[in-house]
């Protein structure tokens, strides 16, 4: 390999490993809304799927193919508890339990001695990679795509547009509302552990309010169409700053810019996939 | 402000593609601050510093003429743009030495990355435990809290205290690393832990934990955390009646003029170590203030004098060095001898400063720190 | 020392009172769930800082004018994000989303425009002294802000109940359709509450940050997560609840600090808001708000 490819390569590894973290993030919001609802709480699941993985590795010698899925655990324990008294109220219940959910956990992260308190967690081993990044996201995708094809999909689109409805229709409102949670925290907690195990590092105050803001911003950039559709705006929304560095003091006034015109002006995301009009 | 910076940078530009030759004798230098965000005031501190040093340096070059070129990454106080900006810094900007990043969490994320690299990375500002045991290419030129604190609690000693309350916060490692120093310092010099209370670095209230702490009568209170908190506490505990009669003591993070102007005389008699004091005599650091002074319209704090030294460090590791490669750079900072705003400077074999003859305990008086009788 | 806590208590749990006062009002009336409140609450204290430190207004000036400025930025936002949003009838949840961005945006906005240091109204803007009761202390601001408090609770629920507009509003809150109907003119009308609620936020911002002597841009969104908890508690719409919900916060993360561990007082919001959505979701003291599906 030339040197100036292996020095790109090198530069932008982090970057390469962020697009495919980002898009299960983005997946993960995507499968909430697609409900109709909206969770707060992913950066939440993401950090307890990072700490979960990081101390499997550490303090119990696992091996990555065994951590991966066992940290998904804890956040759907967390997404039960929140999800099933939550989802039996209006949408903003979820919303607003879930808006605090990363701020707890930083409580517990911070002292909670095992976890590091706010030194954090170190010395993780690199374990993730190429392929188990974008092999978990083209599986998550090409599940997701089925299932949105499927009668469950045309179930989940009939919620969005009008619950009672769907609810009427004989379609299982809470069930599908709860599976959809606990999805995303799989996809969430996932990308947690993912992500410690290409940074070495993970605090305490990485799984809070913003990130949970950002990865909304993914979801709503791209539309919740198709599962394409987030991913693409996962992408977008990571590159850009990259792109921009000169304008980093705006960074967050851009993505907050993007939800307001997004929602007001273009409720199907920027990149509105139509995928009813595929299948058909 | 702004528009002159990025006047500046497309004049570089221009400089730089008009004339390679120029640009091919010129010193690639990064460094990754916190510019944008909450804790953004750190890292501008840092840049300030970093910037009024470049230009003295600048004025007559290094490796015999050759311009340094400073190229700061913002981090936002998060660790990936700071990974990110880590090797886009060495990877495309090929800069041969780094300068920061600012917090120590930063550090930890970033500190592997470079290292595995082979090239130097300095910290300014990093002073929590297990830095520079991260890797032999990782250096600071802050004095970890372990060298400050012991010599403000002696102070407290010799004034008569013989129990102390411990306050930190619980949330950034720098105050917890501090936390972790006061209260082996205070076991060291046999002083009474009568609590230990714990707040978040964004809290406002501590009226629960000051008001258990009065109850418990110390003769004196340790504060580890950032000046913002800190400034805070102590306001809340002159307005619940913890009087003179308790020493107020602060960790690193409460040497900064902003103590003063946050908290004013509530903060009055509390003792602070400092490895930098404004008011230092020398003509060094005379000049730096009055500089700094002229070119940003206000004081420097402890963070900008550390980034002073620290650039005019690494220039002259350059220029000793011999050549802009960053293992004959590390070698040459290893071999540092300097003597700047801070002191004199040298680094141990561990790289961390290795002389803390520089501490001074200051007491504020007034708003302002003096040095303590 | 349990009397001071218990004071410390409920000052702090006055602060969470003020702040979610305006915030539940919006929802009650408005049904939104409007995340820039917290911005407003930064705006005031702002305001105030310029008035007092650049003109040399005095506090009693100060404090009325800038709530008076957050009130009117609050109108213009409203029209500027939810006005399209409340014509095409969109979701609650479309509105959260926009203003969880907008608030996002102005914010960092601020940020870089201000700086994110901390500022302190001028010394002798009020008195810092504290009235000695015994052992018991409890400064001017303190004072202030229950004052405040007292007068903005006692202010809004007359409001509510006694007047025209309140009616009106309360009609609103039931059905904004029908209130439509009937002649209520429910644009004017959410603008009004948009004005008063802004004018809470900016009021409490003035006092809060008089309090604690810290005034930042992200100020709101530290009390932002302690809102919500308080008007889940207390009910999303409920004054009366949101005033007892925020007292009840204040004291119990108080004493959890005091007597327990200090470690555990930010989880405390969080148990509480946890245990409340199991048990009463609507709220300790309100209506069920449960949808039908």
């Amino acid at each position: 390999m030339p040197v100036w490819l292996d020095d790109f390569l090198w530069t932008y590894q982090n970057v390469v490993y962020a697009l495919g973290i980002n898009g299960l993030l983005a997946l993960s919001m995507y499968v909430v809304l697609a409900v109709g609802q909206l969770s707060l709480g992913q950066a939440a699941f993401m950090g307890m799927g990072a700490y979960s993985s990081a101390l499997l590795t550490l303090k119990l010698h696992l091996p990555f193919a065994v951590v991966l899925p066992a940290a998904t655990i804890p956040p759907v324990l967390f997404a039960l508890a929140i999800g099933t008294p939550t989802l039996r109220l209006s949408g903003v219940y979820l919303a607003i339990a879930t808006i605090g959910l990363g701020e707890v956990l930083r409580a517990v992260y911070l002292n909670v001695d095992a976890l590091g308190g706010a030194l954090g967690i170190s010395g993780i081993p690199e374990r993730a990679g190429m392929v188990s990044i974008y092999g978990l996201l083209i599986v998550a995708l090409a599940v997701l795509w089925l299932v949105a094809r499927s009668g469950i999909g045309r179930a989940m689109e009939a919620m969005r547009e009008d619950e009672i409805a769907a609810a009427v229709m004989g379609v299982n409102v809470r069930r599908y509302r709860l599976g959809a949670l606990l999805a995303s925290a799989v996809l969430a907690g996932a990308a947690g552990a993912l992500s410690a195990h290409v940074s070495s590092f993970i605090g305490p105050n990485e799984y809070g309010f913003e990130p949970a803001v950002t990865i909304l911003s993914y979801a709503l950039l791209g539309g919740i169409s198709s599962p394409f559709a987030p991913v693409a705006g996962a992408w977008i929304l990571t590159l850009l700053p990259e792109a921009l560095r000169g304008f980093a003091d705006l960074r967050l006034v851009f993505n907050g810019l993007i939800i307001v015109v997004v929602v007001l002006f273009l409720p199907n995301g920027l990149l509105p996939l139509r995928m009813r009009r595929w299948v058909k | 402000m702004k528009r002159t910076h990025f006047l500046a940078g497309a004049a570089a530009l221009v400089a730089s593609a008009a004339l390679p030759s120029l640009a091919a004798a010129q010193v690639q230098v990064g460094a990754i601050e916190i510019l944008t965000g909450p804790a953004a005031a750190y890292g501008i501190a840092i840049k300030a510093g970093l910037d009024l040093a470049l230009a003295e340096v600048n004025a007559k070059g290094v490796l015999g003429g050759q311009k340094i070129v400073l190229t700061v990454e913002d981090s936002a106080g998060n660790k990936d743009q700071a990974i990110n900006a880590a090797r886009k810094l060495i990877g495309r900007d090929k800069a041969v030495i780094i300068i920061g990043p600012t917090l120590s969490n930063e550090m930890f994320a970033v500190g592997p990355v470079t290292n595995e690299r082979k090239v130097p990375t300095v910290g300014t500002s990093t002073t929590a435990a297990g830095i520079t045991e991260m890797g032999p290419y990782i250096f600071r030129t802050s004095l970890p809290e372990s060298d400050v604190v012991p010599v403000t609690f002696k102070k407290a000693q010799a004034r008569g205290v013989k129990t102390i309350a411990l306050m930190y916060a619980n949330d950034d490692a720098f105050s917890k690393s501090g936390f972790d120093v006061m209260k082996a310092a205070a076991e060291k010099l046999g002083l009474k832990i009568l609590t230990i209370e714990t707040f978040g670095s964004k809290d406002t209230d501590f009226a629960a934990q000051l008001t258990k702490i009065k109850a418990l009568k110390p003769d004196a209170i340790g504060i580890s955390a950032l000046v913002e908190p800190v400034s805070g506490v102590v306001l809340q505990a002159r307005q619940l009646g913890i009087g003179k009669e308790t020493l107020l003591l602060g960790g690193n993070g409460a040497n900064s003029p902003k103590l003063g102007d946050i908290a004013g005389a509530a903060a009055d008699g509390m003792l602070v170590g400092s490895p930098w004091f404004i008011a230092k005599p020398d003509a060094v650091n005379t000049k730096f203030v009055a500089d700094f002074k002229a070119k940003y319209g206000k004081d420097p704090d402890q963070f900008a004098a550390q980034a002073y030294d620290t650039m005019k460090i690494v220039a002259q590791a350059i220029d000793r060095a011999g050549a802009a490669d960053s293992e004959k750079i590390t070698a040459a900072l290893g071999k540092t001898d300097f003597s700047g705003v801070m002191g004199p400077f040298k680094f141990t074999a561990g790289r961390d400063p290795a002389s803390s003859e520089g501490v001074v305990v200051l007491e504020m008086r007034g708003g302002k720190f003096a040095i303590a009788q | 020392m349990l009397a001071q806590q218990l004071i410390n208590g409920v000052l702090l749990g006055s602060t969470y009172a003020l702040f979610a006062l305006g915030f539940t009002l919006m929802f009650g009336v408005l049904k939104v769930v409007n995340l820039t409140y917290g911005f407003y609450f930064s705006a005031g204290a702002f305001f105030a800082l310029h008035l007092t430190k650049q003109w040399g207004w005095p506090i009693a000036a100060a404090l009325p004018a800038a709530a008076a400025a957050s009130g009117v930025l609050a109108v213009v936002l409203d029209w500027l994000l939810l006005t399209r949003l409340r014509r095409i009838n969109a979701p609650e949840l479309s509105s959260l989303m926009v203003t969880l961005g907008a608030v996002l945006a102005l914010y960092a906005g601020m940020t870089t425009w201000l700086g994110p240091d901390i500022r302190r109204l001028p010394a002798g803007v009020l008195g810092g002294e504290a009235l000695v009761l015994g052992e018991l202390r409890i400064t001017q601001a303190q004072i202030l802000i229950l004052l405040a408090t007292a007068v903005l609770v006692g202010g809004l629920l007359a409001l509510m109940r006694l007047t025209p507009i309140g009616l009106a509003l309360r009609a609103m809150a039931e059905k904004p359709d029908a209130a439509g109907l009937m002649g209520i003119d429910t644009a004017k009308l959410a603008a009004l509450v948009s004005l008063v609620c802004g004018a809470l936020a900016g009021a409490g911002g003035v006092l809060i940050g008089l309090n604690f002597n810290a005034i930042q841009p992200y100020m709101g969104e530290a009390m932002m997560l302690r809102g919500f908890v308080v008007i889940i508690i207390g009910g999303l719409g409920d004054v009366r609840g949101a005033l007892i919900a925020g007292l009840l916060l204040g004291v119990v993360e108080t004493l959890t600090a005091g007597y327990i561990d200090s470690g555990l007082k930010e989880a405390v919001a969080f148990i509480m808001l946890v245990a409340v959505l199991w048990t009463r979701p609507s709220g300790l003291f309100g209506r069920a708000h449960i949808q039908r599906a």
